[in-house]
């Protein structure tokens, strides 16, 4: 039982891996597909990452998807406006990284609940996306040369995945490795604590908070690349799921708290079920409801161990 | 719970491997909840249904990374077709492209043409565009304020904004006093809203709306109907929706609505796939479903 409380999340990213390969052992169980589903769960991936600090923080970043959906568009207009690609992509990453400073500073100086700054800044972010864009998909202008970051191979590894695992290592050591990383966890863990023995806690969650905002903001950069195109509301996509694969990744390995290597693995089964599943041919209200029952199912699973641990 | 999960996959599985002999058709869309895309799909069903093809649908919820990585899932299962609905195939080009290498033939409804789409079915955006636009500017006698709603990130419904664009430069009296971006999922009672707070503060000023497909048009005729009933504005979209045809019967505020045929355009997609599934190459790459004007008129209907 101790087994299944502490690794079920990943017993259970094993087992729904076996049955989409028994089940589909040429389409889903090929090298090819499986490496296809590392390219399309790495931009969600990112993002969750970045909602995993913020959720070390006992936080959320509701404007992660605004922000995803504002770096796309704010590239693409920069492209269309005749600016090199090096100088865009430090651009919208600065722009992504205050943005996510500005929420930080109203949770952490003024208290305002994480929640409702967010909330509310997101709205403010998609607002300024559709002036931007008038509303519109945008496409022209976008470099061959920029879209090679998101799309493609290098040594066989989808250009993507590569993005992942860079974003993955540098993000574990940081939370694990590094003093920020546990002083991070300190100040999700007891605010008031945090605060009494002098760590800088309005800093460390500016800090986070940008850095949450500047992971969306990659991501937007790498959508825009991979689509070629920039939709106003690209990022709608990535909130709910974001979190979900946060919270999946909460009951993989650490007890009930967020991390890195519980993300990937949240990111990972989200990925994979929308992956088996549409290879099956099983209609997508039907994927929709798989994927929230496997994340009930998972919390519910933690939770029965630990009440049984409890008994 | 896990039983009821494992019920849930197996019921999954058992129904992908019903149809394991027949030719497996993936249809993708990012907007299956508007009403015109939803009646496509039904359609298309129906006929991949009689034609014996065993068809599956994907819907992303306006997504477009989700539906490039859809594309990947079903070109990976290798499936005899790929049918996308509502969505222009350049934004997801990579995963056309890869279809096409894989030999996998796709047909777009309601989209546009692109490199690797072996046919298109559409309507004429910007006609469809021009014919409403004509419309609501004959009816106002060529003299009045208009307000729009529009939703330019679907690129056949931004041909036709821009076809309202070219018909205001013939039509200098009619002005454009207020518009607005459509929020979609939801357009219906996002333009009641919008048009509620119109009516507000400029209600007597607005003579007409004009609304780039009819379920926004539904959303203004629900706030007139409520808010300023015996008003003379004029309400017109497009679409030929079953619900804006029903409000032009009753007489509504709804006076026209440019019908497009989903059930033609549906039905030329399904005939052109049976070509192409048995080894033909369809005699046009793009083909246009018929427009025509729906009015208290066309209906047969003496409004007051």
């Amino acid at each position: 039982m101790i087994l299944l409380r502490r690794y079920g999340t990943l017993l259970a990213l094993a087992l729904i891996v076996l049955v989409f390969t028994i089940a589909s052992p040429n389409a889903f169980g090929s090298m090819s597909n499986l490496v296809n589903i590392t390219q399309q769960m790495a931009l969600l991936a990112i993002v969750a990452i970045g909602a995993t600090l913020v959720m070390v923080l006992g936080e959320f970043d509701l404007s992660v998807s605004a922000v995803v959906s504002w770096a796309g568009i704010a590239a693409a207009a920069l492209f269309a406006a005749g600016i090199a690609v090096p100088i865009v992509m430090i651009v919208v990453l600065v722009s992504a990284v205050a943005m996510g400073a500005i929420s930080g500073f109203l949770v952490a100086r003024y208290k305002v609940p994480s929640f409702i700054a967010t909330l509310a800044f997101g709205t403010v972010i998609g607002g300024l996306t559709f002036w931007v864009s008038n509303g519109a998909t945008l496409f022209s202008g976008i470099p061959a040369g920029f879209r090679d970051l998101g799309r493609g191979t290098l040594a066989g590894v989808p250009v993507p995945t590569l993005w992942l695992i860079g974003v993955a290592v540098v993000f574990w050591l940081l939370l694990d490795q590094t003093e920020f990383g546990r002083r991070l966890y300190a100040i999700g863990g007891n605010r008031e604590a945090a605060c009494l023995v002098g760590l800088p806690v309005r800093r460390d969650m500016v800090v986070a908070f940008a850095l949450c905002a500047a992971l969306a903001g990659l991501a937007g950069l790498l959508l825009t690349a991979r689509l070629g195109s920039a939709h106003p509301t690209g990022g709608g996509g990535y909130l709910l799921q974001a979190y979900a694969a946060v919270f999946l990744g909460m009951t993989a390995f650490r007890e009930g708290e967020p991390s890195v290597p519980g993300t990937l693995v949240g990111a990972a089964i989200i990925a994979v079920v929308s992956n088996g599943l549409t290879i099956l041919g099983v209609p997508s209200f039907l994927q929709d409801l798989l994927t929230g029952a496997i994340i009930l199912a998972a919390v519910l699973v933690r939770n029965f161990g630990r009440d049984e641990a409890a008994a | 719970m896990r039983a009821g999960i494992l019920g849930l996959a197996l019921a999954g599985l058992m129904a992908s491997t019903a149809g394991a002999f027949a030719a497996d058709v993936a249809v993708l869309t990012p907007y299956q909840s508007s009403v015109a895309t939803n009646q496509m799909i039904n359609v298309f069903q129906d006929k991949a249904k009689a034609a014996g093809w065993n068809a599956t649908v994907v819907d992303t919820r306006g997504d477009m990374g989700q539906l490039a990585s859809r594309i990947e899932d079903v070109v990976a299962a290798k499936v005899a077709a790929i049918v996308l609905v509502s969505v222009d195939p350049t934004q997801i080009q990579d995963q056309v492209n890869a279809a096409a290498a894989a030999g996998i033939p796709v047909v777009t409804i309601d989209g546009a043409k692109a490199p690797g789409v072996v046919l298109n079915v559409t309507s004429d955006n910007f006609e469809l565009g021009t014919k409403l636009s004509d419309f609501l500017f004959g009816k106002l006698g060529g003299k009045g304020n208009i307000v729009k709603f529009f939703y330019s990130a679907h690129p056949g419904v931004h041909q036709r904004e821009l076809a309202l664009d070219e018909a205001l430069k013939k039509y200098p009296d009619i002005k454009v006093v207020a518009d607005h971006y459509v929020v979609v999922p939801g357009p219906v009672d996002d333009a009641r809203k919008t048009t509620e707070n119109w009516l507000k503060s400029q209600g007597d000023q607005i003579d007409a709306v004009w609304a780039a497909w009819d379920e926004p048009a539904i959303g203004a005729q629900l706030a007139v109907e409520a808010d300023k009933p015996d008003s003379k504005i004029i309400i017109a979209g497009i679409d030929g929706n079953p619900q804006a045809v029903e409000l032009i019967k009753a007489c509504s505020h709804i006076k026209g609505t440019v019908s497009q045929d989903f059930d033609a355009m549906a039905g030329l997609a399904a005939e052109g796939l049976t070509e192409i599934l048995a080894g033909k190459t369809p005699a046009k790459a793009e083909v246009y479903a018929p427009a025509k004007l729906i009015t208290p008129e066309t209906l047969g209907v003496t409004c007051p």
